[in-house]
């Protein structure tokens, strides 16, 4: 992972989630939520600043953040392809849409969920509720069904197009 | 006819816009600028989406389904007498109400999702002239909690969320419980891999997904609401917080509802990714900010739930039966079903099935009924083999138990549970050990690691079938995997443990002999365990395409364009992972 890809906080922005949705420990949840909604995974700068200016723990910040498999603790691209891994999508082949975008964006150490160049990351999702589409996956926020491996680099070709960016194996 | 007459209904919920319904939209914008259209909800035939209705306003109408932009020209055409029907994508039309399409929608009885799909779920408008707030507003002026509870008692619904515990117990004891403020959670984490009826009705009908909480906190005397939606439901969240914005404004929600001393709110909580969240108590305290691990019960949430008050959790689709059950009365519900499970239960039918989408039918309805009279039966041809019932925490019905009817008990008999209702069908490419595995990595993953069993137990077993699927099993594997399963049930504190291993029982109940060719033969008979198949190009039968060799993301085939049968793949090189086999359109290439 480049360095280049690490978010730079800003303490002015915590303090507006914080006055926004509150500083009690019932408000762990949303801040956490807003902080990545921002940066796209959540900087321990940032969660330092929740712990300074709000009642809730270091404890309870980091236990939240680990426990819910929606927050990442590491930077992702500007794009997150998020490949649906629900029981349908499993069974019609949501492995192979994994295997075609890891290929086609030249990701190959198994560690890695993020091309070299920051563009894309891959998420693998727990059921995002579109069975009957499957294999389903979305990318930004657009949702593609009924996909074959090839189809499912298609649909990145042509959002990384729309967004000038650069995919490799092309 | 006039065109500037005419409406545009097009199906806008998650999986229309999936298969493609904001390119519809665009062309009906670019082909006919005059006619007036409007989104609504998922009407939950997921296999004909994109779906578009035309009408002309007086009750004239056209039913699309498989709609693309490139279809969108040939509609039009027809509607301004320009054309011919486009008789191969018409669902419905006046003149034709008995196609073989429509029957999956005909064969239904629609209570929960009487809404979805027919109107427009940004509109409280809509709702209300589909009776909507009726139920609410009849609750206020002439019945005391009481009879609410009364009634719901009558219609005996069991809450939908997959245990069917009665709903009116459960009010009844936070009826009971003392507290200067009760609480009512509507649970919209439907974590279930396969389940997907709450977000069609918390996206297309949230109104009715309000007045049924607005009905259930009446009851036992709820103020304050919370409506817990899966983070992974953005459409969801954003329908329903206009909904409670405009029910506001409407003066349904709020203080001092239609002028009575009834007051109640609702506030979203997004949930942030956990399975275990469905059970009561995590979800209570993930709302709390807190690690969502469950806790010890009693105190039931009833008595003391979130932030130590009573507590009361009910489903989505409990809820959005609710107000239908006050407008047409608990008898009329209770009409519905069998001794056991009364009224209906909607299922989210995806997998090997010809006509995949949302189900409501009557309890006692028999599986086979819905997966071939609604469903259509095998979308591949080759014969159904299962079907899996309640995700992660069910089990799988083997084919020679379709007869089966839907009920809590005749369910649970064959080793399956009710569940939230996720119905995934699977024929003969599907590998039961391979699901197995799925299902554990699953739990596995999702195991809050309160209970030493549930936590480890769970990582065991999911090693145990990684190694059957590898070709490495043992026969005592199997032993161990049985000894496993009891060991958990009993160990785990809440659902998600104890019923952890129920897709790993039920596979070796019903199809052991796939767990024996794995262990014994080494062979996977589905062709879907990797270590155990190879792929390999039929010389006579390749044309010389080239597609499998730019599809592979280990150059490991190799071969010379237009040359037919030249194409090998390098067994060294190759992974299975079976992109080549999907890409060729000569069938060349065999998975054994």
């Amino acid at each position: 992972m480049s360095k280049s890809l690490e978010a730079k906080v800003e303490l002015v922005d915590v303090l507006n989630w914080i006055k926004r949705i509150g500083s009690d420990s019932s408000s762990t949840v949303p801040l956490l939520q807003a902080v990545q909604s921002e940066y796209g995974y959540l900087p321990r700068a940032a969660m330092d600043m929740i712990i300074q200016n709000t009642d809730i723990t270091g404890s309870q910040v980091y236990g939240v953040a680990t426990f819910y498999s929606q927050f990442r603790l590491k930077p992702v691209g500007r794009h997150i392809i998020r490949v649906c891994h629900g029981t349908a999508c499993h069974v019609t082949g949501a492995d192979r849409l994994d295997t075609s975008l890891r290929h086609i964006l030249n990701i190959t150490d198994e560690e890695q969920d993020t091309a070299e160049n920051g563009s894309y990351t891959i998420e693998q999702v727990a059921c995002i509720g579109c069975c009957s589409q499957a294999p389903v996956l979305v990318i930004s926020d657009e949702v593609s069904g009924n996909l074959t491996g090839a189809n499912a680099q298609r649909a990145l070709k042509k959002h990384a197009k729309k967004n000038e960016e650069i995919v490799a194996n092309i | 006819m006039d065109v500037n007459n005419l409406n545009v209904i097009v199906g806008e919920g998650t999986c229309g816009i999936a298969a493609g319904s904001k390119e519809v939209i665009e062309a009906f914008r670019k082909h006919a600028p005059e006619m007036n259209i409007r989104t609504v909800g998922c009407v939950g035939m997921c296999h004909q989406e994109v779906i578009a209705e035309i009408n002309d306003g007086n009750g004239n109408r056209h039913i699309y389904g498989n709609v693309t932009k490139k279809t969108v020209p040939q509609i039009i055409k027809f509607h301004k007498g320009e054309g011919d029907l486009p008789e191969d994508q018409l669902i419905f039309s006046n003149d034709n109400q008995d196609l073989d399409k429509w029957r999956y929608l005909a064969h239904q009885t629609r209570i929960a999702l009487r809404n979805v799909g027919y109107l427009d779920p940004t509109s409280i408008s809509e709702y209300q002239a589909r009776d909507g707030y009726k139920a609410i507003k009849k609750i206020l002026a002439e019945m005391t909690p009481e009879q609410v509870i009364e009634e719901v008692k009558i219609s005996s619904i069991r809450g939908r969320g997959g245990a069917g515990f009665p709903t009116h117990v459960k009010w009844t004891f936070a009826k009971q419980s003392e507290g200067d403020i009760k609480y009512l959670i509507c649970n919209g984490d439907e974590g279930d891999p396969g389940a997907f009826m709450d977000r069609s009705l918390l996206e297309g009908d949230p109104h009715n997904v309000i007045e049924g909480m607005l009905i259930a906190a009446y009851s036992f005397g709820a103020s304050k609401g919370y409506a817990y939606i899966r983070a992974e439901y953005p459409l969801a969240v954003k329908n329903f917080g206009k909904a409670i914005k405009d029910a506001h404004e409407l003066g349904v929600l709020g203080d001092n509802i239609q002028g009575s001393n009834f007051s109640f709110d609702i506030k979203i909580k997004e949930g942030a990714g956990a399975f275990v969240c469905g059970e009561e108590t995590a979800l209570i305290a993930s709302i709390e900010g807190d690690r969502g691990m469950p806790r010890f019960k009693p105190p039931f949430p009833a008595v003391k739930g979130l932030f130590g008050k009573p507590t009361i959790i009910n489903n989505v689709e409990t809820l959005a039966n609710l107000p239908w059950i006050i407008n047409n009365g608990g008898k009329a519900y209770a009409s519905h079903g069998t001794e056991d499970s009364k009224g209906t239960k909607v299922f989210a039918l995806a997998g090997a099935i010809k006509k995949g989408g949302l189900v409501e039918v009557p309890m006692g309805t028999k599986i086979r009924y819905v997966l071939e009279d609604i469903g259509g039966g095998s979308s591949s041809g080759k014969p159904l083999k299962a079907v899996q019932l309640g995700g992660p925490s069910g089990g799988c019905v083997p084919e020679n138990l379709f007869d089966t009817t839907i009920e809590y008990a005749a369910i649970n008999a064959t080793g399956a549970i009710m569940g939230s209702g996720g119905m995934i069908v699977m024929d003969g490419s599907t590998c039961m050990v391979d699901l197995a595995k799925y299902f554990l990595g699953f739990t596995q993953n999702e195991s809050c690691g309160k209970c030493t069993f549930c936590r480890i137990g769970t990582l065991r077993m999911k090693e145990l079938l990684t190694k059957i699927c590898d070709g490495q099993g043992e026969m005592e594997d199997i032993d161990a995997l049985e000894e496993l399963t009891e060991q958990i049930k009993k160990s785990s504190l809440c659902g998600l443990g104890q019923t952890a291993p129920n897709p790993v029982a039920t596979t070796l109940k019903y199809f052991r002999n796939e767990y024996e060719a794995h262990i014994k033969d080494k062979r996977c008979p589905a062709g879907v365990c990797k270590s155990l198949i190879t792929h390999t190009i039929i010389s006579t039968d390749c044309t010389g395409c080239s597609l499998c060799e730019i599809q592979c993301p280990v150059n490991a085939i190799t071969g010379q364009k237009k040359v037919k049968g030249s194409y090998v793949i390098d067994q060294v090189k190759c992974i299975n992972c079976g992109m080549c086999f999907e890409v060729c359109n000569s069938k060349a290439i065999t998975v054994e």
